[in-house]
């Protein structure tokens, strides 16, 4: 009887010490590449902003993405740990108050007489989520500022200024190096966004439905194309029963084929359409973060966008 | 009105969430009573958590995060009964002990994974409305298997529930029925959350019961008032969405509360 | 030579390096009536969580109808009313109908459905305890006393050999008392019933019971009532005026 007293004490202590176990692990920070004194240490907030950055620094820098690879950042806290690497950071690249609405909270809280803080947001005029149509009431995030800015190519080329901006600050010796390395970049951007124009000109549709998120107005807006999304906010959230059905009349009536899918959740929402209208399911990248297995394998902004584009061709039947 | 009515239900996915919800709501509800009278209420949350955990687990090793996830739990769910017993823990403790495990479990494969390819919260968030025919069928052979187990096994759920002890004595196997109540609800929370998500799950696990026993005048009774309540929130709380425009799982989750309320008021008049 | 009803030997039990039980031996034959007396915390009602099997003794064997415990199978033969009811919950949805069938668990097998017989049980059960204008209330609703015979009518509702009855009137008028003893009475004499009721109220068992077995840990008196008021040992025990008063109470009240 003694036994089984002290073997179930045991076996409750041994428990309790594991939860306690993970829970910590679950705290610490990565291990951190160590940075030598020259290499500026970076931390850039999305998965664009890192890969723009990227693209800038070379070799020159340590670009660390503070977002984990699959998570979706519309509802992402930053841990203590998180803080920790933003504080120790040369550099800290941000989307905008507008995602990253944290941002302004913890900049109070940051004491490192170092860090440049860079707003990419700058100097860009943003959109609301506003649906392009003629009579629609639009109840849906009226007024709601749409953060996804990015996906406009000639917005990402303010974006890299923004960034070159605030390397050259923090950074004046390798000046050169980073602006050559940004109008190069810009360059691609401005071959990416041509490629865009054109191919997306002569389709046979113009518009295309997303049972995701509210995420590519910018893009649609500039290509002149019609966008609706099932449902804004986060990636979370949850579409009304008539927005569904709504979604299904629209594909009916601008008789679309296609339905688009958005990365790293999910897609329920696209499913239930594909099985209801009998549209073929696309991928769409909103190109906020990327999953494990595409950041192992190496994957840029850039090819986010050109896999897009074909989806996009296939989708609003181009030529 | 009407023909947006008829429009409505022609509609694949409302059908298979009135059907599946309906079926959910009985399979929660109905477990829930016994639940309840345990002091197991928060059950549905913490295997819902250690659900979460058992997904991160199946990604990491690269398998179906869903059936990796139903033996997890089912043992999860023996754990906390054995935590009751052997560490005389009361119920609440040892779901929170077993809750934050599977919790912490998943942030950590999360981490040492270096990341999945699918947002692990993802998964937290089903949607009624995106409900496919294979759970469909899943939810109804679940009931069906629940509410054979019920009927079989009535008298001893209801002796064990009432007073563990006074059950052994009369030659039931108490660990038995305990453990089927617990095995039955870990299958539930698993199918439950894919399909509604955990904000449902928990919901209608404790509120149509708790809603029933303010107005219970029996044991059968409370069990019938309880699937009631969690069916007619369903159904109810689809139409009303639709309705008002508003999502489906808060409308349904405020409808139950809205039951409890008049149901409170009515005790409470009588 | 016929099974005992209950057979206890050398029987010992330590809860938490604390003797709670020490040297247990008695036999109680069938159609036995005894009263399990003594003061608070001296384990009566351990005793008998390990005659039904709820705890293992850390010495000695218990049996029951001849058999361990543990592996006993003829529940039915068995009524058992609790001390009280461990999370007793006030807001129970049962009403004492329900409540009351639960005693006839132990007779049914697979599948058990619920036959006329069954109620009619039931429901004789409830009028031999008085109960049958409240069987639709709520358990957790009635009052002490009222829950009390509630428990008593599933325990009986079986016509189990063997009555295991922990504190039964605590909480009975005198009258409904002096009712439940005479069904007892009956039960015991008429049918062979043995009983065992575990009570603090020496003298007033004293009364029915055709044995006493005073329990303070040990076995500190076993046999008769008579016994029990000219035992030595009981004098020794609680001093000769305690003990007087237990024996003769009862004679104060009948005047």
């Amino acid at each position: 009887m003694m036994e089984n007293i002290f073997k179930a004490r045991n076996i409750l202590n041994f428990l309790l010490i594991l939860a306690l176990f993970f829970t910590l692990i679950s705290c610490q920070k990565k291990e951190e590449p160590s940075t030598g004194q020259k290499k500026l240490n970076i931390v850039a907030t999305l998965f664009p902003l890192y890969d723009f950055t990227r693209n800038i620094v070379g070799d020159k820098a340590q670009v660390t993405l503070l977002l984990p690879p699959g998570v979706e950042p519309h509802s992402f806290e930053p841990k203590p740990g998180d803080m920790l690497r933003i504080n120790n950071a040369d550099l800290f690249i941000y989307t905008g108050k507008y995602m990253e609405p944290w941002v302004e909270g913890i900049l109070k809280g940051l004491d490192s007489k170092k860090l440049v803080i860079v707003d990419t947001s700058r100097g860009i005029a943003l959109n609301e989520e506003k649906e392009d149509e003629k009579g629609h009431d639009d109840k849906h995030g009226h007024g709601k500022i749409d953060p996804h800015m990015w996906l406009d190519l000639s917005n990402a080329q303010k974006i890299t200024d923004n960034i070159l901006a605030g390397l050259v600050q923090k950074d004046a010796g390798n000046s050169d190096y980073y602006t050559k390395n940004a109008e190069a970049y810009k360059a691609k951007l401005r071959e990416m966004d041509a490629k865009y124009r054109d191919a997306l000109s002569t389709c046979k549709r113009h518009t295309f439905i997303h049972g995701g998120h509210f995420a590519f107005g910018y893009l649609a807006n500039r290509y002149n194309i019609r966008y609706i999304a099932a449902y804004h906010g986060s990636p979370d959230a949850e579409p009304t029963p008539r927005r569904l059905i709504e979604l299904k009349n629209k594909m009916k009536q601008y008789d679309i084929k296609y339905i688009y899918f958005e990365e790293l959740i999910l897609p329920r929402v696209s499913e239930v359409i594909s099985r209801e209208t009998g549209a073929v399911m696309l991928k769409l990248h909103g190109a906020h973060n990327v999953s494990k297995e595409d950041m192992d394998k190496g994957i840029t902004f850039l090819a986010v966008m050109e896999e897009n584009l074909k989806n996009l061709k296939v989708g609003l039947e181009c030529q | 009105m009407m023909m947006n009515a008829l429009d409505f239900l022609s509609h694949a996915f409302v059908q298979k969430a009135l059907i599946a919800g309906s079926f959910i709501a009985v399979l929660c509800s109905t477990l829930g009573v016994f639940l309840v009278l345990r002091r197991l209420s928060l059950i549905g949350d913490g295997l819902a958590h250690v659900t979460f955990g058992s997904i991160a687990v199946g990604l990491f090793f690269k398998s179906s995060p869903v059936y990796v996830a139903v033996p997890i739990v089912m043992l999860s769910s023996l754990g906390i009964l054995k935590l009751i017993e052997k560490a005389r823990l009361y119920g609440d403790a040892a779901i929170g002990i077993v809750s934050s495990l599977g919790i912490a479990a998943g942030v950590l494969m999360a981490s040492i994974a270096g990341g999945f390819n699918v947002d692990l919260f993802s998964y937290l968030f089903g949607n009624i409305l995106s409900i496919s025919i294979e759970e469909v069928i899943a939810s109804i052979v679940l009931s069906i298997i629940l509410i054979t187990v019920i009927l079989l096994f009535y008298q001893e759920l209801l002796s064990v529930t009432f007073d563990e002890e006074s059950a052994k004595a009369s030659g039931v196997n108490t660990e038995r029925i305990n453990s089927i109540l617990v095995l039955l609800t870990a299958l539930t929370v698993v199918l439950a959350m894919k399909m509604v998500g955990i904000m449902l799950v928990s919901a209608l696990l404790i509120i149509p019961s708790v809603t029933a026993l303010q107005m219970a005048r029996s044991f059968k009774s409370t069990m019938f008032i309880a699937a009631i309540a969690g069916v007619l929130s369903v159904v109810l709380g689809i139409c009303i969405s639709f309705v008002a425009d508003l999502p489906t799982g808060a409308t349904i989750v405020l409808l139950n509360i809205l039951f409890f309320v008049c149901a409170f008021i009515y005790k409470t008049l009588r | 030579m016929p099974v005992e009803v209950i057979s206890v030997d050398g029987l010992s039990f330590q809860y938490n390096a604390v003797d709670v039980l020490a040297d247990i031996s008695f036999d109680l034959s069938e159609g036995g009536y005894m009263g399990l007396v003594g003061p608070n915390g001296s384990g009566k009602t351990t005793l008998i969580k390990l005659l039904l099997g709820f705890q293992k003794p850390t010495k000695g064997a218990v049996k029951l109808f001849g058999y361990d415990p543990a592996g006993f199978q003829d529940w039915y033969k068995i009524g058992y009313l609790p001390q009280k009811i461990v999370s007793f919950n006030p807001n129970f949805p049962a009403t004492v109908k329900e409540i009351v069938a639960l005693g006839l668990i132990s007779r049914k097998k697979l599948p058990k459905r619920s036959r006329r017989a069954d109620k009619l049980a039931v429901g004789h059960a409830m009028e031999l305890m008085d109960i049958s204008d409240i069987k639709n209330e709520l358990i957790g609703e009635l009052s002490g006393g009222q829950q009390q015979r509630a428990l008593i009518a599933k325990a009986i509702v079986s016509e189990p050999e063997l009555l295991i009855l922990d504190e039964p009137t605590t909480a009975i008028d005198p009258e409904t008392r002096e009712k439940f003893f005479s069904l007892l009475k009956e039960l015991n004499e008429q049918k062979k019933v043995t009983i065992i009721i575990i009570t603090h109220d020496t003298g007033t068992i004293g009364k029915y019971a055709s044995k006493l077995l005073y329990l303070d840990k040990k076995i500190i008196f076993y046999g008769s009532f008579e016994a029990f008021c000219v035992s030595r040992e009981m004098s020794d025990y609680f001093g000769e005026y305690s003990q007087h008063l237990i024996c003769h109470r009862h004679d104060v009240i009948n005047q």
